[in-house]
């Protein structure tokens, strides 16, 4: 354990979140919407203590990251980024509550999207892109961010890359890591953007197309509006939200080789080409349900489900019909796409496709040796045969997931939540996602589950983000043993 | 410069880790999933898992706009077909080949044939070594010895001895009467601090058991030896123990410079075989470790053994077991570069690595422009460059002390029409000289920085 290491790149993130919060504060200045000062405030507070902690760590020289202390700075940093991002929720009063402000910024930071605030429209407009913000730079990631800018990390921010983005497969798009992390955030970007053309060209205003797209490309799900998409009731807004989640949902390594030329590339990847039969499936099933009582026109009932169905599964949460509502197979259908999730290398959570593939595939080969107890089999993804290590860390990270869904979920249920509320909250938690059913459902929000919870939450949007190992080996005594 | 290496074994690991330090961009193929994380965990390269012969891997690597590669491999074969396929890929791809088998090290206008596998260069880590072996044959005092402008001038690493005239000293109190000394790079060995690399200035002081790298031409090399307080003695008995690869090569050199060698291998077969192609050498079959083997052979009379075999530690015990009974001077094949800082604390005076021999000879080949020659000191952390310089420099022509040099690196000769010249701050580098320049490994950007805008170097 590096101590100094840590705490010297902790500060300069937590100067780079500050440095963040200037976009916020010019737009507060436009519309002078009273908040500027405590943005300001916020600002220089979060510049200064990273400063602070840069300016009193020794550079060492020699010492290179490793990964120890690779965990310890993406989890610590993420803590913080937690803590300061919820200053401007607490100094200009839209949230004057520390636990619920903590929990909008890492609710916001984690991508998951779920909120306390109810009145949402009534939020000064630097608040509310600061909001957007968290979400758009947690998606591709904090760290990631940071490797691209400072140049000088070199194989340290290899340590931090991987412990942010612990996906099973390695993809590095370039040589260096620094490179690579540029091209994601260079597309990452460039998506967005489109986005933000494609939503002003029907009609949203500028602000609220930032916001959105803000929101949709590191697949949060913050809305800008009470109602969430509903609120346009606009089939136009729906498709296109629709189609960038799941461009979001999507390996962005596969975004870099489709703008490098290959064409073909999402039905090429197997991993891909099962995330988009997924969600085909899903789609048609709940399309079918809720088709004839509750949406007279099949195109009304094909829009709902999509955008409900794309929403969920790749972990966005935004909200166009009141699911409540509908049939409980729908329900359950939804709460099935809260643990799949989206593909690994995506800004989207869950357990990922390519787990549930390799799993999937893991588990037959199991059965096929039942059958020959003396074949030699492996299992392949891609044409790749996928080491034994790989798969065992895969069931270790299923095993770990649900451990703590279950243990989250009676954690809630204990603080008095029903059971299908205390299970959604926790899965829509962990997996990222924001909505879930029951007192948590698309028409409220998070308000209501007392303070123990929301940490409890906290805990698992956190958990969730960085995909269990990075948080959890923090725990392990065999960690601080030297 | 991107640059594809195939073969993540030690020289290919090696070479990553040192040009991705250097900020070039560097894809590795290698065939084995092990190697592939132990790449992907330690170095800032991309790893490709997937044979190096593969069109389609090389495709995925980019090799279209990669300007380098390198095939470091253990078979020579997949690396003539990696250098075969990569030009077909890229045709104004520079293409390096480690080979080891001397049919083709001895054909190499074939393997060099622009219109057939078009390979730009050729290293054979085993004729490296042999080479190195020799030129310590030929200094025995020294522990290592770096030819420079085609072997004119030598850079010769020398264990300074506790009774030396400079233990202790500082370089500036070093006096002309004394003789010219000229100190490029200091290594620290003693156990407090192994491995420090120093680029001194005046300042620095040489401490006893310092390995210290001076400059010398070839005709004084006894004089700035015997400063030292080292004798020359002549070459007369060499053992070598193990016939590898390079056992044999170095017992052929022997054979033909008639010097009286005897080599000691296990493997009766290939004494047998061994035998029969050489003349003047003698081979004797069994075992190196064995003392009363070794005492049989008279080995405390021997002037040099070459511990060569393919176990670094049986190695590294044969050369203590020949300290011990006698042997005036011993060389030692290690390859493990964790181990070479405790070498000399264990009292190993000189050691040839295979490894540091590829890398070395692939790195002075990856230099572009007018560096002639490059050498990584003991212990990796330092350099010594050799480069010319060119008339349009701003380096030419004016006073050194007007020439902002990075720390850490400093320029330690000069050589001018057969003569060289210890830089002070008002000596004038005119075009044409040679410079030998040392710098600290983190200092190389840095230096290549200061040298592509006024060198025209890289």
């Amino acid at each position: 354990m590096n101590f100094q290491i840590i705490f010297r790149f902790t500060g300069i993130l937590i100067f780079f979140l500050g440095v963040a919060m200037a976009p916020p504060l010019g737009v507060s200045f436009l519309y002078k919407d009273n908040c500027a000062k405590s943005l300001l405030l916020s600002m220089a507070i979060t510049c200064f203590s990273g400063a602070l902690l840069f300016v009193f760590t020794k550079k060492q020289k020699d010492k290179q990251l490793n990964h120890r202390d690779g965990v310890a700075i993406v989890t610590l940093g993420w803590l913080m980024a937690g803590v300061v991002g919820a200053l401007p929720y607490l100094f200009s009063g839209t949230i004057p509550d520390f636990t619920n402000a903590c929990f909008e910024a890492i609710s916001g930071f984690t991508t998951t999207g779920a909120s306390v605030i109810t009145d949402i429209e009534s939020l000064p407009e630097g608040i509310l892109l600061w909001r957007s913000l968290t979400q758009w730079l947690g998606g591709m990631g904090i760290i990631v961010l940071s490797i691209a800018i400072l140049p000088f990390l070199g194989i340290g921010g290899m340590q931090l890359y991987k412990a942010e983005i612990p996906s099973p497969v390695v993809d590095k798009l370039k040589p260096r890591i620094s490179e690579t992390a540029r091209v994601l955030w260079k597309i990452y970007l460039l998506i967005t953007l489109l986005q933000v053309a494609l939503l002003l060209a029907g009609g949203m205003n500028l602000f609220d197309s930032f916001n959105h797209a803000f929101c949709t490309m590191p697949t949060g799900g913050f809305s800008t509006k009470n109602t969430s998409l509903a609120h346009y009731n606009s089939a136009y807004f729906d498709f296109v939200i629709v189609i960038f989640m799941i461009l979001a949902g999507i390996n962005f390594s596969l975004h870099y080789k489709l703008l490098t030329g290959d064409l073909k590339i999402f039905g090429k990847d197997s991993e891909c080409r099962v995330f988009l039969i997924i969600v085909g499936v899903f789609i048609l099933l709940v399309t079918l349900d809720i088709y004839g009582e509750l949406y007279s026109s099949l195109f009304q009932a094909f829009r709902y489900a999509a955008f409900q169905v794309s929403s969920i599964i790749t972990t966005t949460g935004f909200v166009s019909a009141d699911y409540e509502k509908w049939p409980h197979f729908s329900q359950l259908i939804l709460l099935t796409c809260m643990f799949l999730g989206a593909m690994a290398g995506s800004t989207g959570g869950g357990i990922k496709t390519v787990r549930v593939i390799l799993m999937v595939k893991h588990s037959y080969q199991q059965i096929f040796r039942i059958i020959h107890p003396h074949a030699v089999t492996t299992v392949k993804l891609g044409g790749q045969a996928v080491s034994e290590d790989v798969l065992s860390s895969i069931w270790g990270f299923f095993f770990l997931y649900m451990g703590l869904f279950v243990i989250a979920f009676l954690a809630m249920a204990s603080l008095g939540l029903d059971y299908i509320s205390a299970i959604s909250s926790v899965a829509a938690t962990i997996g990222n996602i924001g909505p879930g059913l029951g007192i948590v459902g698309p028409a409220r929000n998070y308000l209501e589950i007392p303070t123990a919870g929301k940490w409890v939450l906290n805990a698992c949007m956190l958990l969730g983000r960085l995909e269990i190992y990075t948080v959890i080996v923090l725990l392990a005594p065999e960690y601080w043993r030297k | 410069m991107k640059i594809i290496i195939v073969g993540a074994g030690e020289v290919g690991f090696h070479i990553a880790q040192r040009l991705s330090e250097e900020n070039q961009d560097v894809v590795l193929i290698d065939q084995n999933p092990e190697q592939i994380k132990r790449v992907a965990d330690n170095l800032d390269v991309q790893a490709f898992l997937g044979s190096g012969t593969s069109p389609r891997i090389l495709k995925d690597t980019g090799i279209g706009e990669a300007d380098m590669l390198l095939a470091t491999t253990d078979s020579d074969e997949v690396n003539l077909i990696s250098c075969l396929i990569a030009k077909n890929l890229n045709p104004y791809l520079i293409k390096v080949a480690r080979l080891r088998n001397e049919e083709y090290v001895n054909e190499l206008p074939l393997i060099l044939d622009k219109d057939h596998l078009g390979i730009d260069h050729v290293i054979n880590p085993q004729s490296e070594m042999v080479r190195s072996i020799r030129r310590l044959m030929e200094i025995p005092g020294a522990a290592e010895v770096i030819d420079f402008v085609e072997g004119r001038v030598k850079l010769i690493g020398v264990l300074v001895d506790k009774k030396s005239p400079f233990a202790g000293r500082k370089l500036l109190s070093f006096t002309k009467a004394e003789g010219d000394i000229l100190v490029g790079a200091i290594i620290r060995t003693r156990p407090n601090l192994p491995g420090q690399v120093i680029i001194p200035h005046g300042n620095d002081s040489i401490l006893a058991d310092d390995l210290v790298y001076l400059v010398a031409r070839r005709q004084e090399l006894d004089q700035t030896l015997a400063l030292f307080g080292i004798k020359e003695k002549s070459l007369r008995r060499v053992i070598i123990i193990g016939a590898g690869q390079t056992g044999q090569a170095l017992a052929r050199v022997m054979d033909r410079a008639r010097i009286g060698t005897k080599i000691i291998e296990k493997d009766e077969a290939l004494c047998a075989q061994l035998s029969a192609g050489l003349s003047n050498v003698i081979v004797i079959n069994g075992d190196g470790t064995d003392k009363e083997l070794l005492e049989e052979e008279h080995i405390g009379n021997a002037d040099f053994l070459v511990a060569i075999t393919g176990d670094e530690e049986s190695n590294i015990l044969i050369s203590l077991l020949a300290k011990g009974l006698g042997t005036r001077k011993t060389i030692t094949r290690v390859s493990k570069l964790s181990y070479l800082p405790l070498m000399s604390a264990i009292g190993i005076d000189t050691v040839v690595s295979p490894r540091l021999a590829a890398v070395r000879a692939i790195l002075q080949y990856i230099r572009p422009g007018k560096i002639l020659s490059v050498a990584p000191l003991k212990g990796e952390h330092a350099e010594a460059i050799e480069a010319e310089a060119l008339e349009t420099s701003d380096i030419v022509n004016k006073p050194l002390h007007k020439i902002k040099i990075p720390k850490g690196v400093i320029i330690g000769a000069i050589f001018r029409e057969n003569e060289i010249i210890i830089p002070r701050g008002d000596t004038v580098i005119i075009p044409g000289d040679r410079l030998i320049i040392f710098a600290l490994q983190q200092m190389l950007p840095k230096l290549e920085k200061l040298l592509t805008v006024k060198l025209e170097y890289f």
